[in-house]
């Protein structure tokens, strides 16, 4: 992987909506130090936040009995696939993963527009019923989610949308969490440059999507990065408005057959999740790159 | 049912710049509010009514045919010696888990956001890997790391002379082993919300800092503290929230123990709603809200200024 | 959008309107059973079954719709990891299929809901189960499901260690069995003489800890009152924490520390079902072990576990459904299910095949199974199993007299009620 090459210090203003400035990183001679400090606290941390994942995924090559040798062992001695040979034999995963990828990505696009929507209302616009719409929603950030989770299903049901597409995605399309992110960074969204624009008299709508989503890249790759890591994980919603086979998601065809009634199968569980978590990765250093810095704050004076 | 009602500035029937602004502002906001209500709020009151009866799983074929029981499940709660334990705990996971994830996530956030290194993307994968990893299998490899005879930690520890403890095994320090797990866990997402708010400052704050000579760290204190005041609060809110409703990793890890020394109330709640104690279970859980709003106001107030700062 | 709008705003007021004029029923008692159409089954029929179960269980439907060309068996596999969940919302919602299988410890909750239909005594007979296997599924009076397949513990004793400690039989009584698992300490070079499922760290220590109990002639509850907190419970829990306190138990276990910690000799044996053997054999350790079974007082009782299968009320095709549940327990059908799967078979004919009835270790699981029980069928149980739990840990950790353990066990338990 390429570490981005966007400028810390941009100079000058550009017009909106181009990517970020020219590459130009910080060498100064004073720096070299922190530059060697940096990076050796960097790496430490580095081994500490990635041992464990290292672990995981050489361990999914290992047998049952080698996972549990004391004291553990991290390259596996006797290396075998048996346990992606049993998982990707005994499930049908190209209808897996696409559920999954389905029901993950309209999840998350939903959250870009209507978050973001709410976002902008709640910080740019004024209108009655403002302040109780974000009491609202903070609100309902707060209630542990287990308590709805019945009287969603029951209205779910209801509904008569049990084993249905709708059931898995309409109940997390606008979610408080997003909302709540959304509103929060709009407010370092300078409020001259949305005046200055309705001045020139452009529209509400195209103040939103020419000015303040470009400004929003960072804001929208984080809310996508963490909207789409719960929902490509969620398992035990999915797994109850599924009532047939091909309605399952990744996660709960892969419960399947490593947990058991009385004993659980480790070599299999840490293969699934090696095959689960690669794609959340993929996706994180495909939007991971939108952390540059918008526009506006850099040249905006 | 809520208070949203778009029915606002329909009064005088002129299409004046009251109306055109609620318009334009419901306009944006009614699609969310839409799904919102129906599938989020409408859960919620159900859930919130629940906690006035007596409703358990036996009787979710008939919801109506219960007792209305009022305060009673909230009065019991007192007198539920686990409860009261699992409060103290949770206490506990807030006050030490808050700060010491918040201060890892932002450090970890500003170092990779110094510009002094050119394998950022690198550092941010690395550090966002724990978030994506599955618990289950993040708790093989922490119970492995803790073991007390053939421990990573323990075996490190020994070869400064020290005798490690049972980590897991005791009272005390499950406690604590948990809090540094889950800081460990979760600080790629804080990490990730940092990094997003860090661009938004306006870099010309810390131009004229460094023209009116300011060091290293007397632009973070007066200008990236400052200014990241709307983030520090959606931050400090989420994470309040995550310790407050602190579940995953004693499940895995402990179930609790030992001897309920990391029972947390949400474990507890999740215990309760396995039971099919509905009724009893949404009253904690509301029990829980209460708490976190209460916490949370006090986030709002210790921020809020940062809001209109920005403005 | 507005069409799904609306119905949900009416549940909503619905629910609104409703609570305040709610109210229990009291009092369903015994319920009778329908009887079920003469003649082959027909229609689809929907099934869920967790885990192997549900995926192996297609090998059966098939034989099944060979027999009944008209029907149609539907079979959705669960993973047992949220399946309580599943049908306690699938209850709920009235979303269920038309036959599941059901964990033996779930009978009472979910047969409390009413969401059950009782066994009709036309198509399944009784006697044809081992009791305490029928017994998971007799609530309040009425059975609801059959039994499908059973397990039950035995102790695993590794060999080596017997040998060097001088072990040839298994011990009958529970002096003998003390003094077996200390001998495996003292002179078989064991670390630990037996692992008692250890509380905290695993889930379910009552189930080491109620067979103590039953063979001491102790019950969890009798006439609809728990009797936790008996002379013979309180003897059988002093005789539990006996082994924590001698230390020839460990107090507490890693998870997956103790099959290799038994195949090396340092825990010595262990209570388990038939799966282990399973397990050892993939460890090598095929033959360095021996199974006993459970040592007597007043009788020598086992756990019974396993499970059943039970019809909704709110299936699509009742008689479709019950004829599919009397095929799975046709003698030869459970033979067949133990061939494809290895569960055991809870009809006692399903024995007769030489496969079970002359493999030594299996036959010593089914020579058990005459004399094993479970916990009642009640709807608290799984709650009531916590508070045994966390009592039982208190005594094997903290030392707590069993005494108090009982006094507690029993306090608890009885606040917490059989949801009756």
């Amino acid at each position: 992987m390429t570490a981005p090459t966007t400028s810390t210090r941009p100079t000058v203003a550009v017009p909106p909506a181009t990517a970020a400035g020219p590459a130009r990183p910080v060498r100064r001679r004073r720096d070299r130090v922190a530059v060697i400090v940096l990076h050796v606290v960097l790496v430490v941390g580095l081994l500490v936040m990635v041992g464990p994942f290292l672990w995981m995924a050489l361990s999914s090559f290992k047998p049952e009995a080698e996972i549990w040798r004391v004291p553990a062992t991290w390259w596996p001695e006797r290396f075998t696939l048996a346990n992606y040979r049993e998982l990707f034999g005994r499930l049908d995963f190209p209808t897996y993963f696409f559920n999954s990828a389905l029901v993950a990505t309209l999840v998350t696009v939903g959250n870009l527009v209507f978050c973001s929507a709410v976002g902008y209302a709640l910080t740019k616009l004024r209108f009655p019923g403002r302040r109780a719409l974000f009491g609202l929603v903070l609100s309902s950030v707060m209630v542990p989610s287990m308590v709805t989770f019945v009287p969603l299903f029951v209205l779910i049901a209801n509904l008569g949308l049990t084993n249905t597409y709708a059931a898995l995605v309409l109940p997390f399309l606008a979610g408080a969490l997003g909302a709540f992110l959304m509103r929060q960074f709009m407010f370092s969204i300078p409020d001259e440059l949305i005046e200055s624009a309705r001045v020139d008299g452009a529209g509400e709508l195209r103040i939103f999507v020419r000015i303040v989503l470009p400004l929003c890249r960072p804001a929208l790759a984080a809310l996508g990065i963490l909207t789409f890591l719960a929902n490509w994980n969620s398992f035990i919603w999915p797994l109850v408005v599924a009532t047939t086979e091909d309605k399952y998601t990744l996660p709960v065809a892969l419960a399947l057959y490593s947990v058991g009634q009385n004993q659980t199968k480790f070599g299999l569980l840490l293969a699934g999740s090696v095959v689960v978590v690669l794609p959340v990765v993929v996706v994180f250093i495909v939007l991971q790159r939108h952390f540059v810095r918008g526009i506006a704050t850099t040249g905006l004076k | 049912m809520t208070a949203v009602a778009p029915d606002a500035g329909t009064r005088g029937g002129r299409l004046g710049p009251r109306l055109r602004r609620a318009v334009v502002g419901w306009g944006f906001a009614l699609p969310f509010t839409a799904l919102f209500v129906v599938f989020l709020a409408g859960p919620v009151l159900a859930s919130l009514l629940m906690s006035f009866t007596d409703l358990r799983s036996a009787d979710v074929r008939n919801p109506f045919a219960v007792n209305v029981v009022g305060l009673d499940n909230y009065l019991r709660l007192f007198d539920d010696e686990l409860f009261v334990r699992a409060a103290v705990n949770t206490a506990l996971f807030v006050l030490l888990g808050v700060p010491l994830t918040m201060v890892a996530g932002l450090a970890a956030a500003l170092g990779l956001n110094s510009g002094l290194t050119r394998l950022r993307g690198m550092f941010r994968v690395g550090y966002y890997l724990p978030v994506v990893t599955s618990i289950v299998a993040v708790a093989v490899v922490w119970r492995f790391l803790l073991q007390p005879d053939s421990g990573l930690v323990n075996s490190v520890l020994r070869l400064v002379g020290l005798d490690g403890p049972n980590w897991l095994g005791r009272t005390d320090l499950a406690l604590p082993s948990l809090i540094v797990m889950a800081a460990w866990r979760n600080l790629g997402y804080q990490m990730v919300i940092f990094l997003a708010g860090l661009q938004a400052i306006p870099q010309h704050l810390y131009e004229a800092a460094r023209i009116d000579g300011a060091t290293r760290w007397q632009q973070f204190r007066y200008v990236t503290l400052p200014s990241l005041r709307p983030t520090l609060l959606f931050v400090g809110v989420i994470a309040t929230i995550g310790y407050l409703q602190f579940f995953e990793e004693p499940l895995v890890m402990t179930r609790g123990g030992p001897l309920n020394s990391t029972l947390s109330v949400s474990y507890h709640i999740y215990n309760q709603f396995g039971f099919g104690n509905y009724g009893y279970a949404s009253a904690m859980s509301y029990v829980l809200f209460v708490a976190i709003v209460g916490l949370s106001i006090l986030w709002f107030r210790l921020l809020r200024s940062g809001e209109e700062v920005s403005r | 959008m507005k069409a799904w709008r609306r119905p949900g705003a009416a549940v909503l007021l619905a629910a609104v309107l409703t609570v305040t004029g709610c109210g229990r029923d009291e009092g369903a008692g015994q319920e009778a059973a329908a009887p079920v159409a003469e003649g082959k089954a027909t229609g689809d029929i929907t099934v869920w079954a967790m885990g192997t179960e549900g995926e192996k269980l297609s090998v059966l439907a098939a034989d099944f719709m060979k027999e009944n060309p008209d029907a149609k068996v539907n079979v959705t596999p669960i993973p047992w990891d949220g399946a309580h969940d599943k049908l306690a919302t699938a209850i709920a919602g009235k979303q269920t299929p038309d036959v599941s299988l059901i964990g033996t410890t779930w009978m009472g909750e979910f047969a409390k809901t009413g969401g059950l239909d009782p066994t009709p005594a036309d198509l399944i007979r009784k006697e044809d189960f081992y009791e305490g296997a029928w017994n998971t599924t007799v609530v309040d009076g009425t059975s609801y499901g059959v039994p499908w397949y059973v397990e039950t513990r035995l102790f695993y004793v590794n060999k080596a260690v017997a040998a060097r400690a001088g072990i040839t039989t298994a011990p009958k009584t529970w002096e003998e069995f003390k003094s077996a698992i200390a001998a495996f300490k003292s002179k078989g070079g064991a670390k630990w003489g037996v692992n008692l499922q250890p509380p905290g760290s695993t889930i379910g220590s009552w189930q080491s800890v109620m067979p103590f109990v039953w063979q001491n002639g102790g019950e969890v509850a009798r006439d609809g009152a728990f009797t936790l907190d008996s002379p013979q419970a309180t003897e059988a829990y002093a005789y539990y924490r006996s082994f924590f306190v001698e230390g020839l138990a460990p107090k507490d276990l890693a998870q997956g520390a103790l099959e290799p910690a038994f195949l090396k000799g340092e825990i010595a044996a262990f209570p388990s079902g038939p799966w282990h053997i399973g397990v050892l054999r993939e460890q090598g350790g095929a033959d360095r072990f021996e199974l006993w079974q459970m040592p007597g007082r007043k009788s020598a009782t086992s756990f019974v576990g396993g499970g059943d299968l039970a019809v909704f009320k709110d299936a699509k095709n009742r008689d479709g459904a019950w004829k599919f549940v009397a095929y799975l327990s046709r003698p030869d059908v459970q033979t067949k299910w133990y061939q494809t799967v290895s569960d055991l078979p809870a009809v006692k004919k399903g024995w007769d095949d030489p496969a079970l009835s002359g493999d030594p270790l299996l036959s010593a699981f089914g020579r058990q199974l005459e004399d094993a029980k479970s916990p009642p069928a009640i709807a608290t149980w799984e709650q009531v199993a916590a508070a045994i739990d966390g009592e039982v840990e208190k005594m094997a950790k903290a030392g707590a007299a069993p005494e108090d353990a009982a006094k507690a066990m029993q306090q608890r338990a009885t606040s917490i009620g059989t949801g009756v």
